[in-house]
């Protein structure tokens, strides 16, 4: 190498050496399955044209700041919660009362308050709701441990799910809220739907980031010592309740923020997108990409959405069971990642 | 820390006190505001209660055993309900033709499946020293087959229910009758031959086989009860399946039960989504079985169909307990649960055994989801929910502990069912976690702590 100054030299070389590439695939799971998912994203893309891409990608950003936010609590701290939804509907339907619009409310049957805020001033106080709602679970839930801890996380689900669909006076329940109002920061609006995948890439580069900056802190040290031993954390003086706590609640707000998003995203929504079943293929998400990494479960998210979009295409396939092949593919897949590698696919941690 | 841990447990103790003692007080002055409708409730709380408490039956008998959380449980309690749908979608309101050969095909193969590996387990051992590797295979093999493929005639065809079954259920009647004269015979005439004996319970046992079998066959009315047993089997084969393929391999591998946990979640995912993709995800209701027109006693109404489902759940309580308590296999149970590895090496199949568990778990389950079908619809999602509950009655009554599962089982559904009189009825779930988190942070064993 070293004799040799001209580049292109030094590529041919490369290529002929036969461990060069190989050396840097083989066993490298991480590195394949980054290129499998992104080769499908861009065929997908090229393929169906723009337009379907950018859907699939704000969608795709809503998934993962959810696989992220959850990564933490699950990957990082070794509670598997199960009730993260609830976190994204108090966020979605925060943003969707906010924001909602008196002009069209009137005309409905059922009358619910109206604000009709922008939604930047609606979307903090989703996000606070949930970080106060996420206190106050997480002194009750703190407490609890491995299967128990999923049982009540369970539970949290339940009891949002049913907050959303029987306060009617202010979910209207079953009907839903319509008319949620897009993001506009002055006179730039998100309406496009470039703008708002830009928008929700941002909010994912943001979510990341602090995951990232939490992860790789003293904080993110603690945590996963308290996932490997929570005793032993405790007698080396950590605090370890304020520990779970926070990062409880930080990522409860993260989940909000990706709740106000989704509800901004497509105007409408209603209890059908906050039930449990929502809650666990989230959780099958964030494990199939990986415990305890965030690209794993940005990965994760990205196969995830890319999986119903391609099975949306495939001849046999009627469209309206699309969801539930997915489902069913998870599940199996679920079965499979927890016989042959429990650590999920890039995943650093074994449950 | 250690000051507050004491501290903290009595805090709870004179918490819970004060809630029980709350709830109790509003239940009285309920009852002493409307009597009439107080009746209601408590029946309406009782006969929700007898489901809770048969899923907490079978998820009791499972968890103490195993240690881990089965969440297939859910799936059985809607394959349960949506076996008898299935069987029965001719007499449903608005029940399209949903029989589907390829189902049947898929469940006839699971059946065959389970019978293989049970005549193997049974059977191949024994008599190997007796007859040759070869003709063994062969006659099992036939079994297997004749099995599968009657299985696959009773699924496909549900109108000749009454008629294919007829067969299956003198054969079993006779086989019972049979062993129970010769027993019979064995107390009474101690001297008497091996040949009286053998012609005695051949003549009783196959009298009333066939009569068992021809009054069945006359019956076509009989079809939905038949349903209901086998989408029990059927559930309860499946389970037995899934343990043998599947958490015997990861029980070996599996460092903690939240690997098992999630894995099973993986099954529920997977069985839930094919049921509905099967027969589509709105909510559906059973053909209406016996006992459904409503009596009034006391200005309540009251239907014999929940006082059975009441019954049924006392009759499981009872069948389980003298199982786990009385009989050989019970004690074999309880010592898989007390130790697993001491109970190997003690020289007990635990992997047969444990499948029986699985076997009897499933049945439960699936019992109280085609009771609860019945009673209200049925729809995919709704054995998440199911096993939910039966998880909470778990909890409340004491985990491990089947009086715990009875008591506890009674103890939510009438909770419930007083807890809506004023709230809509809508928030009875929210009631429920509610109670399982206030259960857990105070009372964390239970009302009847597991020995």
């Amino acid at each position: 190498m070293s004799t040799d100054s001209g580049g292109v030299g030094s590529l041919m070389r490369a290529a002929r050496e036969p461990g060069v590439f190989m050396r840097l695939a083989r066993g490298n799971l991480e590195l394949w399955a980054n290129l499998v998912v992104i080769t499908w994203a861009v065929a997908f893309a090229i393929w169906q044209g723009s337009g379907f891409a950018i859907t699939l990608g704000t969608v795709f950003a809503i998934w993962a700041i959810l696989a992220v936010s959850l990564n933490l609590v699950v990957g990082f701290t070794g509670l598997l919660s199960v009730g993260h939804i609830g976190f994204f509907g108090i966020g979605a339907y925060t943003v969707a009362i906010l924001t909602s619009n008196a002009q069209y409310e009137q005309l409905r049957t059922e009358a619910i308050p109206t604000f009709g805020w922008p939604f930047f001033a609606a979307l903090p106080v989703g996000i606070v709701l949930a970080g106060l709602t996420a206190i106050a679970v997480g002194v009750v839930f703190n407490r609890f441990r491995d299967d128990i801890f999923v049982l009540v996380s369970f539970g949290f689900a339940v009891i949002c799910f049913n907050v959303f669909l029987n306060s009617r006076a202010l979910t209207r329940g079953a009907f839903g809220i319509h008319e949620i109002a897009k993001p506009e920061i002055g006179s730039v609006a998100f309406g496009s739907e470039v703008a708002f995948l830009i928008l929700a890439l941002v909010f994912l580069a943001v979510v990341v980031l602090i995951s990232w900056f939490i992860v790789s802190s003293s904080f993110g040290r603690v945590l996963t010592a308290i996932r490997e031993d929570e005793r032993a954390t405790e007698v080396f003086g950590y605090q370890v309740t304020h520990f779970k706590l926070t990062v409880w609640v930080i990522s409860a707000m993260m989940a909000a923020a990706a709740g106000g998003l989704f509800a901004s995203w497509t105007t409408f929504i209603d209890p059908n997108s906050f039930i449990l079943l929502e809650s666990i293929l989230l959780v099958s998400i964030v494990i199939l990409g990986g415990l305890a990494t965030i690209w794993g479960s940005i990965l994760g998210a990205m196969a995830f959405v890319l999986l119903e979009e391609g099975m949306r295409f495939l001849p046999f396939l009627p469209d309206e069971y699309v969801g539930q092949a997915r489902q069913v593919i998870l599940g199996v897949l679920l079965v499979l990642l927890m016989l042959f590698r429990p650590q999920g696919l890039l995943g650093r941690y074994r449950l | 820390m250690l000051r507050s841990a004491a501290y903290r447990e009595r805090r709870g103790r004179i918490l819970a006190a004060s809630l029980t003692t709350a709830a109790a007080a509003y239940v009285v002055w309920k009852i002493t505001e409307s009597p009439d409708q107080a009746v209601q409730f408590a029946f309406n709380g009782l006969s929700v209660g007898a489901v809770y408490a048969l899923l907490a039956l079978g998820f009791t008998l499972v968890y103490s055993t195993v240690w881990f959380f089965d969440l297939y449980y859910g799936a059985a309690a809607a394959m349960g309900a949506y076996g008898v749908f299935y069987l029965r979608t001719s007499e449903t309101v608005g029940g399209s033709h949903v029989n589907n050969p390829y189902v049947s095909a898929l469940f006839a193969l699971v059946v065959a499946g389970v019978v293989a590996w049970a005549l193997y387990e049974a059977f191949f051992i024994r008599m190997q020293g007796r007859f040759t590797r070869k003709s063994l295979y062969i006659a099992g093999g036939t079994l297997t087959g004749a099995t599968g493929i009657y299985t696959g005639f009773i699924l496909a065809s549900p109108d000749y229910l009454h008629l294919l079954l007829a067969p299956a259920v003198g054969a079993t009647a006779a086989v019972v009758a049979g062993w129970v004269v010769s027993r019979v015979i064995q107390r009474l005439f101690s001297k008497a031959g091996r040949t009286t004996l053998l012609a005695a319970s051949v003549i009783v046992g196959s009298l009333l086989g066939a009569c068992c079998g021809l009054l069945l066959a006359g019956a076509p009315g009989s079809r939905l009860y038949l349903s209901w047993a086998v989408s029990c089997l059927v559930a309860g084969a499946v389970g037995v399946a899934l343990y043998r393929g599947l958490y015997v391999y990861m029980r070996k591998r599996a460092r903690s039960p939240l690997i098992m946990l999630v894995a099973s979640l993986g099954v529920l995912l997977a069985i839930t989504a094919a049921t509905a993709i099967v027969f589509e995800s709105a909510p559906r209701p059973l053909p209406r079985a016996f006992g459904s027109e409503p009596w009034t006693i006391w200005g309540s109404n009251i239907k014999g169909f929940n006082i059975f489902t009441i019954g049924v759940a006392i009759a499981g309580f009872l069948g389980l307990l003298f199982l786990l308590k009385r009989t050989s296999l019970g004690r074999t149970i309880r010592a898989i649960g007390d130790d697993e590895e001491v109970a190997k090496v003690v020289g007990i199949n635990t992997t047969v055994v444990i499948a029986i568990v699985f076997f009897i778990g499933a049945v439960f389950a699936a019992a109280a989801g085609l009771l609860s079908g019945h009673d209200t619809a049925i729809q995919p999602r709704m054995g998440l929910l199911l096993m939910l509950k039966g998880w909470i009655a778990s909890v409340v009554g004491g985990m491990g502990n089947l009086y715990g599962a009875v008591v506890g089982g009674f103890a939510l559904g009438m909770v419930e069912q007083f807890g809506i009189w004023d709230l809509a009825g809508e928030w009875k779930d929210v009631i429920s976690f509610v109670i399982l988190i206030l259960f857990l942070s105070f009372w964390p064993r239970g009302l009847l702590p597991r020995g």
